[in-house]
């Protein structure tokens, strides 16, 4: 009798394909008692998890954790204990009771899958290659970003740099200069001046309630305290009031080619931002949207944006705002990520997608979330907008933000730290 | 383990009960019975999370304890909470001598005041409190604030709640939990270490068949084979919200009621709204009308 891997129908289930049972299924729990494969145990169906079954499963969580899935020693021995409930002989068993154990998350599931596949069945590992080469590939993306891009946008960069003054560079200067005509040192000092910012989101009501000097809810509990102190009078009710917290903020960065100048700076703005509240999201999209909250979560600048770096895998490709602000509702948005949330968007407009698409996401995630607020360091400055926040002060020119410019609440051009700075201010009005 | 020597019982007795368990959720529910350790579930919406924990409770003839978390729970409502009016009413009386209470000491008033007699369990405590005697159903652990999922932590590791007036009620023996999640937001990994976890997928179509005709027993099979067929379809195209299995047998027992026996454009048409909730998406089906019809 042999055992091998299913990975069909999306769901890798160890199954059976002998001609004992015409179906396969892995939910065939009725005729267990056959498909013994012989492991190294040598009591099956003995009371205790032995010797031999423990060195097995140790190995096998050390093989799972050099796949990078945390398995504590409380986990192998939960793994044991099961495993003496069940049929240490049975494959089946072994597989379910230990991704039970060990898997947290469905993402892990292929991991766990694989390690088992190449440990108790002994088949060679045909997905490790690619992986490496994923790896490879990352790191390079890595190193690029390590160089900080500062090859000017425009064509004549000299005379860029003498109509923004170039020469000095203090504070000053440097706050109001554009990020794409920064040099790389003038790019640190501001990321010093940009950690040093301090970020507000607006805050929202909760439902959590708390004891407070005046309010509308009675606070029982206050109150029968305070008439036992008093012997049964009650001279005045104690109350209650909602409590409030942050507001979630969502920060969805374009890192795109005609954006990669500002785009570094804006991830710069977004780890300040989760330094200064739990309550932050991070994304960037190009061709496609990738969540690097986790990578930001560092305390060093350098090492969080190099993290973050990693984890994106189209930095400077075209972009494609439309489908991924839909794949940002539909993946994120919706499961409450942003719901009652301030969404920031730090995008030129420039789209390679369809019109249509942008539109229906961008009036999607209006519904979903609380504002919109859109960084756009192309911005022009002038007149005031037709648009739902009116008075952006600033005019649409590309056709994205002709098509967005409905649902956006705030517009800013945040294309130099002066408009950060103002970004930072504005958002914490953002009742 | 008492109340099934192996895996297959289990699931043969929840198949008896209703429920059809693949291998791998009967493996973990029976792990956590043996090993009384909580059992996470978590998976698309409406493929049966909350239905695992009622069929088990009838199953071992256990009482079904539901908590369903929402956003700003606290531990009042989880816990215990003091009957305050009736707190109130009794000092009253006792102020005006009222009642025939033998004993007027302070102490002794603040003992009957914050004793058993008023005191209102919510579902954590009357978990603590039925022991072996009860299913413990937290359901959609992830609408609850991370602060309560902190606070809920403390409980499932010791099953202990300590009430500062009347002492601490201890489980004799935990009761079986079983917490599900919609995935609205990651769980902290303290929680998820606690437990067992099983990720709940669509099921294939022909066990999914199989649940519509136990859940909906008297449809006709040939009727549901095809919606199981154009629900699968369904999923396929890229919706906000995939039909669940719950979606299904909504969608058989509409088309039943309606008398038809047979899919085609015009019937989808006319009853989509039984499978797909979403006015988006309903715009997606529309459009996708003959292929989920005929396949």
């Amino acid at each position: 009798m042999r055992w091998r891997a299913a990975t069909s129908n999306g769901s890798p289930v160890v199954e059976q394909p002998t001609a004992a049972s015409p179906e396969p299924r892995n939910d065939d729990v009725s005729d267990r008692n056959d498909d013994h494969r012989p492991i190294e145990v040598t009591a099956p169906g003995s009371a205790g998890p032995d010797a031999v079954m423990v060195a097995v499963l140790v190995d096998f969580a050390h093989h799972l954790r050099r796949a990078g899935l945390t398995v504590g020693s409380g986990e192998v021995i939960t793994y044991c204990q099961a495993m003496a409930a069940l049929d240490p002989t049975n494959l089946v068993d072994l597989y379910w009771a230990g991704r039970s154990i060990v898997v947290t998350r469905r993402e892990q599931i292929p991991i766990y899958d694989r390690v088992f596949r190449a440990f108790f069945l002994g088949e060679t590992d045909d997905t490790a290659a690619p992986v490496r080469a994923q790896v490879q590939t990352l790191a390079t993306t890595a190193t690029v970003l390590q160089i900080p891009a500062v090859d000017p946008g425009p064509a004549n960069p000299e005379e860029h740099q003498a109509r923004l003054g170039l020469m000095a560079s203090t504070v000053d200067i440097l706050r109001d200069k554009s990020f794409a005509a920064c040099t790389p040192d003038e790019l640190a000092v501001l990321r010093r001046i940009m950690a040093t910012m301090r970020l507000a989101p607006p805050r929202r009501r909760t439902r959590r309630r708390r004891p407070a000097a005046r309010g509308r809810t009675p606070d029982p509990r206050r109150t029968v305290r305070e008439m036992m102190r008093r012997h049964g009078d009650l001279p005045a009710l104690r109350w209650r009031t909602r409590r409030y917290r942050p507001r979630r903020l969502v920060l969805i960065l374009d890192i795109s080619g005609s954006m990669a100048d500002y785009s570094r700076a804006l991830l710069q703005f977004a780890h300040s931002a989760t330094r200064a509240s739990d309550r932050v999201e991070v994304f960037c999209f190009g061709t496609r949207l990738t969540r690097v909250t986790p990578a930001l979560r560092r305390r060093n600048v350098d090492d969080a944006l190099a993290r973050a770096a990693k984890a994106v895998v189209d930095w400077e490709g075209g972009t494609r705002i439309g489908d991924c602000l839909t794949a940002f509702v539909r993946d994120w948005g919706r499961r409450g990520v942003g719901r009652g949330a301030i969404v920031v968007i730090g995008s030129d407009g420039l789209d390679r997608g369809d019109p249509d698409v942008l539109a229906s996401a961008v009036e999607r995630l209006s519904r979903l979330c609380h504002r919109i607020v859109w960084v756009n360091p192309h911005a022009q400055p002038v007149g005031r907008s037709p648009g739902r926040g009116t008075g952006h002060g600033y005019r649409a020119t590309t056709l994205g933000m002709m098509v967005v410019e409905p649902y956006v609440d705030l517009l800013v051009a945040g294309r130099d730290l002066h408009g950060l700075e103002e970004l930072a201010a504005r958002l914490a009005e953002l009742a | 383990m008492g109340e099934f020597p192996s895996v297959a019982d289990l699931a043969r007795a929840l198949r008896e009960g209703g429920y059809l368990a693949d291998r791998g959720l009967a493996t973990t529910l029976y792990v956590g019975l043996t090993l009384d350790r909580p059992i996470l579930i978590e998976g698309e919406v409406g493929v049966g999370k909350t239905e695992v924990a009622k069929t088990l409770a009838s199953v071992l003839g256990r009482r079904l304890i539901r908590l369903q978390c929402y956003e700003g729970i606290d531990a009042n409502q989880a816990l215990y909470e003091w009957d305050y009016a009736r707190q109130m009413l009794y000092i009253r009386a006792l102020s005006q001598r009222e009642l025939d209470a033998d004993d007027y000491s302070a102490s002794s008033v603040v003992e009957k005041l914050f004793g058993p007699r008023f005191l209102l369990e919510r579902p954590l405590l009357e978990a603590v409190r039925a022991g072996r005697q009860a299913v413990l159903l937290i359901d959609e652990i992830d609408r609850a604030d991370d602060e309560f999922e902190a606070f809920l932590l403390e409980v499932l590791s010791d099953f202990q709640i300590t009430v500062p007036e009347v002492g601490t009620i201890r489980a004799d023996a935990p009761p079986l939990v079983i917490l599900t999640s919609n995935r609205t937001r990651e769980l902290h990994d303290a929680l998820k270490r606690r437990c067992l976890y099983h990720w709940v997928d669509y099921p294939d179509p022909d066990r999914e068949v199989a649940i519509v005709l136990t859940r909906a027993p008297g449809v006709s099979e040939a009727l549901t084979r095809k919606v199981v067929a154009a629900v699968n379809r369904l999923r396929a195209l890229d919706l906000a919200k995939p039909p669940g299995v719950a979606e299904t047998i909504d969608w058989v027992r509409t088309l039943e009621v309606l008398g038809e026996t047979d899919l085609d454009t015009r019937t989808v048409s006319d009853t989509l709204g039984a499978v797909i909730k979403e006015r988006d998406d309903l715009e997606v089906a529309r459009r996708n009308l003959e292929r989920i019809a005929s396949g």
